[in-house]
């Protein structure tokens, strides 16, 4: 204790003014008053200096009351006369006395001292330091008797914020209290009631450091670890409280520090903080559960303070009654029970923010929402409180979105995001789209998906359209949408706030479609594709074909676009193509690309679909895929152009003016007939496969789909899936070989083209040699002479066995070709086989209908079985040797087969 | 218009059955009988111009050209209330109205003697037309303008049009019942012979068939021609309906023949259709074929129509019992037309696969091709769906080796002879019966070869047989055949 080393200077000071006091309480003359005084007003200065804590633990009175207290005291002397007031003479001494004290605390306690000497006829802090023994030390069953006062004292609790070095004991628990505490003595004990009050203090200021520590502060026994913000014990004043108070202390600090930590998941400075606007509202919702909390320890705090005055008041009255009121004041163990509720409340709010650190927008929400559905009532409702909060800036967001289409989202929360970058033309499929990051659990794909859509219809209809037409019932669905924040997260998405969105979303996609499908007639765009770039309006190509059939021939840089338009205005004018609407007519063109040396206009003439407004929009990214589709298409009615009108048609005119040749040529003609006929099978097969099964079929399945729709995309989407079907089944970007083998059964049509132009030539030739001399015979029997000279016949009987030998090597010649395609027919109908596309197995089989083609090539019967599946791709897809081995197989025998009968046949 | 097809109608039967498919077609395209366009059609998507050409007060005019040596056929027709749709200068009668009296020859000559006129009609016809695609012949193969002057106009139109198409639709005589034309062997195989070489493609219309059809499906005890002419031109507006209401493919008559016919001779085509009843709801609108139809029980699927079309009971061709079971199809077209839901055609060409309904040639790929087809929307029909098959059937040689036979017996005993000898062609001698019989029977040798795998070998197997046997006339025939031509 520091004040022991000053006890013999104080018991002086004491002593003398013990014995000043004395002289006062005995009375003294008015004159000698003011000497007494001032001696007595130092000598207390004195001991006040070097006790100044003498009262802490009892608040001191003010001093007037003081004064006014000790004139009733010496007054009431008996000694002295009415006429000599003693009161008022000291009252006039003292103030004479004190007159240079400014301090009011110093003057509160001289007073006081002065009074409590008065009145006990002892010095106080003497005593005080004289008491060594146990003290007793309340041992009281807490009653949980709420004392709780409606008037809070601001400033009571930094009143008694020093620190206390003087009047703490150790304390223990003494039997004696019981006796006192039963009031049965009826003399005060004094010494007993100090000691009392002063374990009554050490309790008071163990709680107020518990009090204090659920704020977070420091007290004189716990203080803050530095690096974990726990509180711990301060080891210099632990020895002054017993170890169960410290463990209880210990126990209420955790408070103190969940309390700390969810103060900082607050801040916003700590960095520790959720972000963004939804963040913010998450803090503030911490925020106000804090200060409810502080509300609590507020109500705590004002229960001591009531108590401290209660205490101070009796004191004052000399109501010792006080020292019995053990069970309204505030112990630890009231506060064990109380901090129960707050700490867990505070453990969760740290765990839920120590989850949402450093998270944003929809994560946060994510984050809130797994905390969602746990089985304490509290914590569901606190989780579903802090969600709430979270999500209105969500809520906002999303009803601004879907009502007016606008983004404003400065800190990137929302799920929805708009690329700056990407310009109106691509508004439909490129400017929004979904942040998947910042997508909230509780939201589906789905609804997101319609939310964005939503937003998106608005944008498009504004931006693109130029429609300004607000969704009707707007203020209401707004309403509804903004004002039904937590449903956003229910379990069941049936809520009110769904079913606005799902109203919202459907208006909107109904409006977008019946604009488009209206007056922007989008399903006539797609079925005008359908017809003129996917050739399904079959007299329209066919006639097209015709009409610039000469300039299809030319090379490509002696084509002129121009003319061409004016070809297309005729077939479009005078097939079925002159009923469709002229909207849809407008859109199609006939363009000549850049030709590459050698191409032909086959290759540079194609058509071309141009979609201009909203639906380039919709339409654009479909585009390069109908080029692509368009290709192969156009290629394949090349094909079946050159084949029946170009070499079929040759055929059957020819065969009737060739007649008389049939004796040399009979043998070409048939092996050219049958191998047209095959090639024909093949590319009418090819056709009907592709227009038909591929395209029709799907083009049906999309119609269905297109009147079902109930929104833009659910058209697009099939809109989109039709063409993939296509490019598939048409054999577009196929990783496949398949491309490969019809181009080399293409090509093989076109080389028939030729080699059959220049067969036809030399027959003609040929006939007309013998015609010219059979009018010769005629000519030269008509005028008498003999028919023919002997050179002439030989002439004509070398130019015949020239004839012969020429028609020898075209046979030779077009058992290339037959050889050519059908290995390539052959490859081709192994690569349908081994696909795992069921319908181009069936399309292999049914180009090889009659299993003619399995006949032939072994390897077209064998079952699909692993062995051969890995066998066919080994030969599909390297040009090795090995494959090149099996590839030949069939092919060779068949030509050898040909070869033997055909030998066979001439000998 | 594009892809124009002029219709040559010769002789009372080609007459008639012209006007029974004229008659269809104008109710298919909502065609008044006086070319005037209905009101209900006026926003058709079909394309009438294929058949029919506009008069500058645009009404419908087909293009058609009706030829009859005499009157009585042509009258009827142009005193009927159709009398106003056809153009009045594409009627060509004989003008001395004595009709060929059944004899080849006599058509022949006659039409011979009046080409230039014919032939003015046809030229015109053909340079009002953008792009003429080719002709249609209607005509019978037994009678004698028919086939006489049939036979005739083939010859010229293959040589002045070498780049047409020339279709015909052919009417085989009755071979059930006893034909008051006596000579009718002997015309049919005349014009036998011209459709074998003449000719890019003949649908076989056999009057055996359609009358065993009327009798066995539709219940008529004795079948009019009218009745039967029905059935024909119901077969003839199908067999356009891809034409006449385009879709993605065989728009054009060459893309419809075409795939059909793999080799030059072997161009005749069977038909069958089903289901057959639906022919009652036609015929309801203007003279009913049957009073007493069966009550509709069918279930008509895309499977069903396709398999009852392999059926031989359904063609409408009689190619006697196949006892060898060799014969086999060359091709097929099969044209649907109704309610089709597109998925369920290839499971049926599947289903037909698997169980190997049709027996096809061994020395090419070949298979079912299917059409569908949009039908009028003017012509109510009870069934859902209904199918016209087209298909190149090696079996149809049956049909001319019974010409032949019947052929070979007259030849043999030398009847009737006289009646073509009168005539400039058989003045001199009868060589042109014999190479008739000659070619009729190479095309019966070439139907039987194509049921064989060895078909690739046939060209040069024939010159052998040629050079065997019958070299001599083989020479001739060229000789006289060119000098034709020229």
């Amino acid at each position: 204790m520091p004040n022991t080393n000053n006890n013999i200077n104080s018991d002086n000071v004491a002593h003398e003014f013990k014995g000043l006091i004395s002289k006062l309480r005995e009375g003294v003359h008015p004159k000698d008053s003011q000497e007494l005084m001032d001696r007595m007003v130092p000598l207390a200065l004195q001991y006040i200096h070097k006790y100044p804590d003498i009262f802490d633990s009892s608040p001191p009175l003010p001093e007037i009351i003081c004064l006014d207290k000790i004139m009733t005291i010496l007054e009431s002397n008996p000694m002295w006369g009415d006429e000599d007031k003693p009161g008022s003479v000291f009252h006039e001494h003292y103030v004479v006395a004190s007159c240079e004290i400014e301090d009011h605390r110093t003057r509160d306690l001289l007073s006081n001292l002065i009074l409590f000497s008065l009145e006990n006829d002892s010095v106080y802090g003497k005593e005080d330091n004289e008491q060594t023994g146990p003290r007793p030390r309340c041992k009281t069953d807490i009653t949980t008797r709420s004392s709780c006062s409606s008037i809070l004292h601001s400033n009571s609790i930094g009143l008694n914020g020093n620190k206390n070095g003087v009047s703490v004991k150790p304390c223990s628990y003494d039997s004696t209290q019981n006796s006192v505490g039963l009031g049965s003595v009826p003399l005060p004990n004094y010494i007993m009631e100090i000691t009392k009050q002063n374990s009554i203090n050490t309790e008071h200021n163990v709680v107020q450091n518990a009090i204090y520590s659920f704020l977070g502060v420091q007290g004189k026994y716990l203080k803050k670890d530095v690096i974990t913000g726990r509180f711990k014990l301060d080891p210099l004043t632990l020895k002054s409280i017993s170890s169960v108070q410290a463990g209880m202390l210990l126990r209420l600090s955790e408070l103190g520090y969940y309390h700390d930590r969810v103060s900082k998941f607050s801040n916003t400075m700590t960095g520790y903080n959720a972000m963004g606007s939804m963040g913010q509202a998450f803090m503030a919702k911490l925020k106000l559960e804090l200060s409810e909390f502080h509300g609590q320890v507020a109500l705590l705090q004002d229960q001591v303070n009531m108590f401290r005055q209660a205490q101070m008041r009796d004191y004052v009255d000399r109501d010792q009654s006080w020292l019995d009121r053990q069970p309204e004041q505030l112990t630890l163990f009231k506060l064990l029970c109380w901090y129960m509720e707050p700490l867990r409340r505070m453990q969760w709010l740290t765990k839920i923010a120590d989850a949402c650190q450093l998270k944003k927008g929809g994560d946060l929400a994510s984050v809130l929402y797994t905390f969602l559905n746990n089985g304490d009532p509290m914590v569901n409702q606190l989780a579903n409180d802090l969600l709430t909060v979270s999500c209105a800036p969500l809520v906002r967001m999303i009803s601004k979105w879907m009502l007016e289409g606008g983004i404003e989202d400065t800190h990137g929360e929302f799920f929805i995001e708009s690329l700056d970058e990407v310009g109106a033309d691509r508004l439909w499929h490129d400017k929004f789209r979904l942040r998947h990051s910042m997508l909230p659990k509780f939201v589906t794909l789905e609804l997101a998906d319609k939310i964005l859509k939503t937003g998106k219809s608005i944008n498009f209809l504004r931006e693109i359209c130029k429609v300004e037409e607000a969704v009707k019932d707007r203020k209401e669905l707004k309403y509804v949408i903004d004002n039904h924040v937590s449903h956003i997260f229910s379990y069941v998405p049936d809520t009110t706030w769904h079913a606005a969105i799902e109203t919202c979303y459907s208006q909107t996609s109904k409006h977008v479609l019946d604009i488009m499908v209206g007056p922007h007639k989008l399903l006539d765009h797609l079925q005008g594709m359908r017809r003129y770039l996917l050739l399904g309006q079959g007299d329209f190509v066919s006639i097209f074909i015709e009409n610039m059939k000469d300039e299809l021939e030319k090379i490509g840089t002696d084509i002129y676009s121009h003319d061409l338009s004016a070809m297309l205005d005729a077939a479009l004018r005078c097939t079925n193509a002159q009923y469709d609407d002229p909207d849809i007519l407008n859109h199609l063109d006939v363009v000549v690309k850049t030709p590459y040396p050698g191409d032909c206009g086959w290759d540079v003439i194609s058509l071309q679909y141009t979609v201009r407004g909203p639906l380039a929009t919709m339409l654009e990214p479909a585009m390069p895929t109908y080029k692509a589709l368009f290709k192969p298409l156009w290629r394949i009615k090349h094909m079946e152009f050159v084949l029946s009108t170009k070499i079929w048609k040759l055929q059957m005119g020819n065969a009737k003016a060739l007649r008389s040749l049939d004796d040399e040529i009979s043998k070409a003609t048939y092996r050219l007939h049958l191998f047209t006929s095959e090639i024909m099978h093949f590319v009418h097969q090819m056709q009907y496969y592709v227009l038909f099964e591929v395209i029709e079929c799907n083009w049906v399945e999309l119609q269905k789909r297109m009147q079902q729709a109930k929104a833009l995309d659910d058209i697009l989407d099939a809109h989109s899936k039709f063409l993939h079907a296509i490019s598939i089944g048409c054999f577009v970007n196929t990783s496949t070989n398949m491309e490969s083998h019809l181009e080399v059964v293409y090509e093989n049509i076109i080389s028939l083209e030729n080699w059959q132009a220049n067969f036809y030539k030399d027959c003609f030739a040929e006939l007309e040699a013998r015609e010219q001399m059979q009018i010769a015979i005629a000519e030269s029997e008509g005028s008498g002479h003999f028919g023919l000279t002997t050179e002439q016949k030989m002439e004509r009987d070398q130019e015949r066995k020239i004839f012969e030998q020429k028609i020898l090597t075209s046979c030779r010649t077009l058992e290339g070709f037959a050889g050519s395609y059908g290995k390539a027919v052959g490859g081709f109908l192994l690569a349908l086989n081994s696909s795992d596309d069921p319908n181009l197995q069936l399309f292999g089989t049914r180009l090889d209908f009659n299993e003619y083609y399995k006949k032939r090539d072994t390897n077209l019967s064998k079952p699909l079985t692993f062995e051969h599946w890995r066998m066919s791709n080994v030969y599909g897809n390297a040009k090795s040797h090995m494959g090149g081995r099996y590839s030949m197989h069939p092919q060779t025998t068949s030509q050898f087969g040909h070869q033997g009968h055909t030998s066979l046949s001439w000998d | 218009m594009p892809s124009e097809i002029i219709t040559l109608q010769l002789g009372q039967c080609g007459n008639q059955i012209g006007f029974e498919f004229w008659k269809r077609l104008c109710l298919e395209h909502g065609i008044s009988p006086s070319g005037v366009l209905e009101e209900f059609a006026t926003d058709g998507m079909d394309r009438k111009d294929v058949f029919f050409y506009q008069a500058d007060d645009d009404h419908y005019i087909p293009r058609a050209v009706l030829l009859d040596l005499e009157p009585r056929v042509i009258n009827t027709i142009m005193t009927s209330a159709y009398s106003k749709l056809y153009n009045p200068e594409n009627v060509y009668l004989s003008k001395h109205g004595g009709g060929a009296g059944n004899n080849w020859a006599s058509g022949y000559s006659q039409g011979d003697k009046l080409q230039e006129e014919i032939f003015d009609i046809i030229d015109r016809e053909a340079d009002g037309s953008d792009s003429l695609e080719g002709f249609v012949l209607c005509h019978s193969i037994a009678g004698g303008t028919g086939s006489g002057m049939g036979s005739f106009l083939m010859e010229r139109l293959a040589d002045r049009y070498p780049k047409k198409l020339i279709q015909t639709y052919s009417v085989f005589p009755n071979q059930d019942e006893i034909s008051d034309v006596v000579v009718q062997p002997y015309n049919s195989m005349l014009t036998l012979r011209r459709l074998t070489t003449a000719a890019d493609s003949v649908v076989v219309l056999d009057n055996t068939a359609l009358n065993r059809i009327a009798c066995d499906r539709l219940h008529i005890q004795n079948p009019t021609f009218t009745q039967i002419n029905t059935l024909v031109s119901t077969i003839m507006s199908v067999s356009t309906t891809t034409l006449r209401y385009p879709s993605y493919m065989n728009n054009n008559l060459i893309g419809l023949t075409a795939p059909l016919i793999p080799t030059p001779q072997l161009h005749f085509l069977m038909t069958g259709y089903t289901p057959l009843t639906s022919d009652a709801n036609l015929s309801n609108h203007h003279n009913p074929l049957s009073s007493h139809q069966a009550v509709n029980v069918r279930k008509t699927t895309v499977l069903d129509v396709m398999r009852r079309l392999l059926q031989p009971k359904n063609m409408m061709v009689s190619t006697g019992p196949d006892k060898t079971n060799h014969h086999c199809y060359i091709s097929i077209l099969n044209i649907i037309q109704g309610e089709v839901d597109p998925t369920q055609v290839h499971k049926s060409l599947q289903r037909i696969r698997e169980r190997k309904l049709a027996q096809f040639i061994p020395w090419g790929p070949t298979s079912i091709q299917v059409a569908l087809s949009r039908s009028s929307p003017y012509v109510q029909s009870s069934h859902r769906v209904s199918g016209l098959m087209l298909a190149n059937h090696t079996s149809i040689c049956s049909l001319f080796e019974r010409t032949l036979n019947q052929y070979d017996k007259l030849r043999k005993r030398g009847a009737f002879l006289d009646q073509f000898r009168r005539e400039d062609i058989f003045k001199d001698d009868l060589t042109e019966l014999d190479e008739s019989r000659e070619i009729v029977d190479g095309l019966v040798q070439e139907y039987e070869a194509a049921t064989r795998m060895d078909y690739l070998q046939f060209s040069t197997n024939r010159r052998g047989a040629k050079v065997d046997g019958l070299g001599d006339t083989k020479s001739e025939d060229t000789k006289s055949l060119h000098s034709a031509d020229l």
